[in-house]
C-alpha cells in the first residue's frame, strides 16, 4: 500500500484531528467555564465538568436553599451529576483510544472505536443535560432557578459531533485487519503510554497550579469579583506591595523573620556532621545505637505533637514550672510559649531537637563507609584522635555536606510553616511569621488571594534563581554540584 | 618518656570519653523525656497531675483517661479518616512509585528523559500554596476525602528512591523474561516488584508516616467539613481551645475527675503519638535506609 498517498494522507489528517478533539475535550473538563452542566444559575460559576461530576455537595452548594424551598426538584441535580459522570467516563474511554492509537493496525482500529464510543458517550451525557435543562422549565421558581444553555454545552456537542464523525471516517478509510493479527505497540510508546496516567497527575497537581498565578494580576475577590478583562490590573499589587504602608511594613517584617530564622539554620548546618563525628567516637556499640535509636523519633512526630510535648513541659502548668514550683524555687509560674523573648533560638532549638538525630545518619553512614587502613596507617604514624578526625573524617563527609548546604540555600526562603503556625500566639505573631506563614495567613485565611499569589510567585521565582546560582558557584567552586 | 605520653593519652582519653558520653546522654535524654513526662502523666492520679506532682515516677496508676476518650465521637471519626488515608494512600503511592520508577528506568522509552525531568523538576519547583489551593478548590478536591489521596498518588523523590532501586538489579533478569514473551507489565509484576521489597517497604513506611502526622493539608483543604479533619488537626484544636474540650467531654458524660483540660490534652497527645511509637522500632533499619538512598542524586 502506498503510505504516501492521498487516501493516507487524509486518513492521518484525520487520525490527527481526532487526537486533538478528544485532547481538548479532556482538558476543558478543568475549566470552569466550559462547563457544559452548568444549566441552571444555581449551579456556582468555578465549577468544572470534572467537579460536576465527583462532588454532589460542590455541584448543589449554592442551591440548597432552592431545594428545600421547593423551587427545584432535587432530582435534577442528581441527573446532572449522573450525565456529568457520562461524559468524564466517555472522554477518559477516548483518551484511552487516543492512547492506543499508536498501535498497530489491529489496535489502531480497536483505538478509533474507542474514541468513536467515547464521542456517542458525550453526546448521551449531553442529551442527558438537556433533558435535565428542559424539565428545570417546571421548576416552581423560574426567576431564581434560571434554565440556561451554558457555551460549553455547544462547544462540547460540537467537539463530541466531530470525533464521532472523524472517528467514523478513520475506520471506514482504514483497511480490516486481520483476525488473527495480534495487537501490537511499539515498545517505546508502550512505555510513554504506561506513564502518561502519572505525567497527567503530576500535571494536573503540579504544572496547572502555575495557571493560578494569573490572579497575581487581577483585582479579584472570592465570591464578589471575578478574573473578568474589566478586573485586569497589570501590576498593580506589585505597586501595592511597596506603595502601601502597612503592607510594605509587614513584608519587611516577615523577611526579617524569614532570614534570621534560614541564617539561624545556615550557620548551625554542621552541627549532624560533628554530632556524627563524635558519636562514632564512644567505644560501646550499644550505647551508640541507643542514641541513634532515641535521638531519631522526634523527627517521626508532627509539628503538632511537638507543640503538645513543648506544652507538657513549657506551659503554666507544665513539667519545668511544676519542678521549680514544687521545689519552692519560684513562686509565680511563668509560661515559656508566650512573648516573644529569644524566640527565634527557641524556633532553632525546637528545630534542632526534632532533626539533629535524623540528620546526623546520613554521616554516621558515611563514615562508617570510610577505608579503616586510612585510620590504622594515621595511628601508626602517629596521629591523635582530634588529627585523624580533621584529617580523614571531615574530608571525607564534606561532599556530602557541600550537597547539602546547597539545598539549604535554595530552600533560604522556604522555612516550611507548619512548625511557626503551630507555635505562633497574638503575643509571639510579630517575630515568628515567616513567609510561608504569611502567605497562609493572608491567602487562606484572609482570602487576599492576589497579593498572597503574588508574594508566593516571587518567592517561587527567586528560590528557582537561588538554586540555580547556588548549584553554579559550587560547581566552579568545588566542582560539586546537585545536576 | 614513652610511658609518659601513654599515660597522657590515656588521661585524655578518659576525659573525653567521659564529656562525649555525657553530653550524648543529656541530650538522648532530652529527646526521650518529654515523651515519657506526657506518658506518666496520662495514666497517673489525675489530682496528683493536677497539681503538678508527677515529674518522674507515675504514681496510681489508672487508665480511665484513655477509656474516657474512646467515648469521645469527634475523635473517633478522625482515626477513621486517618487510619483510611495512611492505608489507601500508601498502598497507591507505593504501587505507582514502584511501577513509574521501573517505567523510566526503560531506556528504549520514547522521550525518557524528557518525561523524567517532567516529574523531577516540580520537587525543586513549584507554583505556591494559594494557587495550589485554588486547583484543588477548582478540582472539587476541598471538602472531599478524595483531596487527601490524589495529589500524593505521585511522589517524585520516591520515583528516584526506586529507579535507582531497579537500576542496581541486574538487567539480565528482565532481557530473559523478554524474550521468554513477557510484557512489561509482567516483568514488572513476576520480577522487578519481588526484588524492589526493601526500597518499597522504606517508601512505604516514609508515606504512611507521613499521613498519619498530615496536619497542613487538612487545615487548608478541609474548612468546611469538620468530619473530614485528621487526627493531627484534631489534636491542634484541642491544644488550643480550653472551653471547647469541657465541653466535649461534658457532653459525652465523662467523670468529673476528667475535667480537667491538662489531661485531656496530655491523653489526647499520647493517642496520637503511640501509633508511631509502637512501629518505629520495626521500621527503624527502614527509616535509616531511606536516607541513605535519598542521598543519591536525582
Amino acid at each position: 500500500m502506498d503510505v504516501y498517498g492521498p487516501r493516507n494522507i487524509i486518513t492521518r489528517f484525520f487520525e490527527h484531528c481526532v487526537k486533538i478533539l478528544v485532547f481538548l475535550s479532556a482538558v476543558m473538563m478543568f475549566f470552569p467555564t466550559m462547563n457544559p452542566a452548568r444549566v441552571t444559575e444555581l449551579i456556582n460559576r468555578t465549577i468544572s465538568l470534572f467537579t460536576s461530576a465527583v462532588s454532589y455537595s460542590r455541584l448543589t452548594a449554592e442551591a440548597v436553599r432552592a431545594i428545600r424551598l421547593g423551587w427545584v426538584m432535587e432530582n435534577n441535580f442528581t441527573f446532572i451529576l449522573l450525565a456529568s459522570m457520562v461524559i468524564c467516563l466517555a472522554i477518559f474511554g477516548a483518551l484511552l483510544g487516543a492512547g492506543l492509537s499508536t498501535g498497530n493496525l489491529r489496535l489502531k482500529r480497536l483505538a478509533y472505536k474507542l474514541t468513536l464510543g467515547g464521542g456517542v458517550g458525550q453526546i448521551l451525557g449531553l442529551l442527558g443535560i438537556y433533558f435535565v435543562y428542559l424539565r428545570l422549565w417546571e421548576s416552581a421558581n423560574l426567576e431564581r432557578v434560571l434554565p440556561q444553555i451554558s457555551s460549553g454545552f455547544g462547544v462540547y456537542l460540537a467537539i463530541a459531533s466531530a470525533t464521532v464523525f472523524l472517528s467514523l471516517a478513520v475506520l471506514a478509510l482504514t483497511p480490516k485487519a486481520a483476525a488473527d493479527m495480534p495487537y501490537e505497540m511499539e515498545r517505546s510508546k508502550q512505555l510513554v503510554l504506561m506513564y502518561l496516567p502519572f505525567a497527567a497527575l503530576v500535571f494536573v497537581f503540579s504544572y496547572l497550579p502555575l495557571w493560578g498565578w494569573r490572579y497575581a494580576f487581577f483585582d479579584y475577590r472570592p465570591g464578589v469579583t471575578a478574573l473578568t478583562a474589566e478586573n485586569f490590573v497589570g501590576l498593580k499589587w506589585f505597586a501595592f506591595l511597596f506603595q502601601n504602608p502597612a503592607t510594605l511594613n509587614d513584608i519587611v517584617r516577615v523577611m526579617r523573620n524569614t532570614l534570621i530564622m534560614s541564617t539561624l539554620g545556615l550557620a548551625t548546618s554542621w552541627l549532624p556532621m560533628v554530632f556524627a563525628m563524635f558519636l562514632v567516637e564512644a567505644k560501646s556499640a550499644r550505647f551508640k545505637r541507643f542514641v541513634q535509636t532515641f535521638t531519631t523519633i522526634p523527627n517521626f512526630i508532627s509539628w503538632v505533637l511537638v507543640y503538645g510535648l513543648a506544652l507538657a513541659i513549657f506551659s503554666t502548668d507544665g513539667f519545668v514550672n511544676s519542678l521549680l514550683l514544687n521545689l519552692g524555687l519560684r513562686t509565680q509560674p511563668i509560661n515559656y510559649l508566650m512573648g516573644d523573648s529569644f524566640i527565634w533560638l527557641k524556633m532553632w532549638a525546637w528545630g534542632t531537637w526534632k532533626g539533629l538525630g535524623w540528620s546526623a545518619i546520613i554521616y554516621i553512614a558515611t563514615i562508617s563507609s570510610i577505608d579503616p587502613t586510612l585510620y590504622e596507617s594515621a595511628t601508626v604514624d602517629g596521629a591523635g584522635r582530634f588529627q585523624k578526625m580533621r584529617y580523614i573524617t571531615l574530608p571525607s563527609l564534606m561532599p556530602t555536606y557541600f550537597v547539602l548546604l546547597i539545598m539549604a540555600v535554595a530552600a533560604f526562603l522556604s522555612n516550611g510553616m507548619e512548625q511557626y503556625l503551630v507555635f505562633e500566639n497574638s503575643t509571639n505573631t510579630a517575630k515568628i511569621t515567616v513567609l510561608d506563614l504569611y502567605v497562609y495567613q493572608l491567602g487562606i485565611k484572609n482570602g487576599v488571594i492576589p497579593l498572597s499569589t503574588l508574594i508566593g510567585m516571587v518567592k517561587s521565582l527567586v528560590s528557582l534563581v537561588l538554586l540555580f546560582s547556588v548549584n553554579r558557584l559550587s560547581k566552579m567552586v568545588r566542582g560539586e554540584s546537585i545536576f | 618518656m614513652a610511658t609518659t605520653r601513654q599515660e597522657k593519652g590515656k588521661t585524655g582519653d578518659i576525659v573525653f570519653n567521659l564529656i562525649n558520653y555525657t553530653v550524648f546522654t543529656i541530650f538522648t535524654i532530652a529527646c526521650i523525656y518529654p515523651f515519657y513526662y506526657l506518658f506518666i502523666n496520662t495514666i497517673s492520679e489525675n489530682s496528683l497531675v493536677q497539681r503538678g506532682l508527677i515529674t518522674f515516677i507515675p504514681r496510681g496508676i489508672h487508665l480511665t483517661n484513655y477509656v474516657a476518650l474512646a467515648e469521645v465521637n469527634e475523635l473517633g471519626t478522625s482515626f477513621l479518616v486517618t487510619v483510611a488515608r495512611t492505608v489507601i494512600g500508601t498502598g497507591l503511592m507505593v504501587v505507582v512509585s514502584a511501577f513509574a520508577g521501573y517505567l523510566v528506568t526503560r531506556r528504549e522509552m520514547q522521550h525518557r528523559t524528557f518525561w523524567y525531568r517532567f516529574l523531577i523538576i516540580t520537587m525543586y519547583f513549584n507554583a505556591g500554596l494559594i494557587p495550589w489551593y485554588l486547583t484543588m478548590s477548582m478540582l472539587g478536591l476541598t471538602n472531599n476525602f478524595l483531596g487527601y489521596i490524589i495529589p500524593t498518588i505521585v511522589a517524585p523523590f520516591n520515583v528516584i528512591l526506586v529507579k535507582t532501586y531497579v537500576e542496581s538489579i541486574p538487567v539480565e533478569l528482565e532481557e530473559s523474561a523478554f524474550i521468554d514473551g513477557a510484557g512489561y507489565l509482567k516483568v514488572f509484576r513476576y520480577i522487578i516488584w519481588p526484588l524492589s521489597k526493601p526500597i518499597l517497604a522504606t517508601i512505604a513506611v516514609f508515606g504512611a508516616v507521613g499521613h498519619w502526622n498530615s496536619f497542613m493539608d487538612s487545615l487548608i483543604l478541609m474548612q468546611g467539613a469538620p468530619h473530614l479533619q485528621t487526627v493531627q488537626h484534631r489534636l491542634f484544636n484541642y491544644l488550643n481551645q480550653n472551653t471547647n474540650l469541657e465541653a466535649i467531654m461534658g457532653r459525652s458524660g465523662i467523670v468529673q475527675d476528667m475535667l480537667n483540660t491538662k489531661v485531656i490534652k496530655y491523653t489526647i497527645s499520647m493517642v496520637t503519638i503511640i501509633p508511631i511509637l509502637m512501629v518505629y522500632p520495626y521500621m527503624q533499619k527502614y527509616f535509616e535506609r531511606g536516607i541513605m538512598l535519598g542521598a543519591v542524586k536525582g
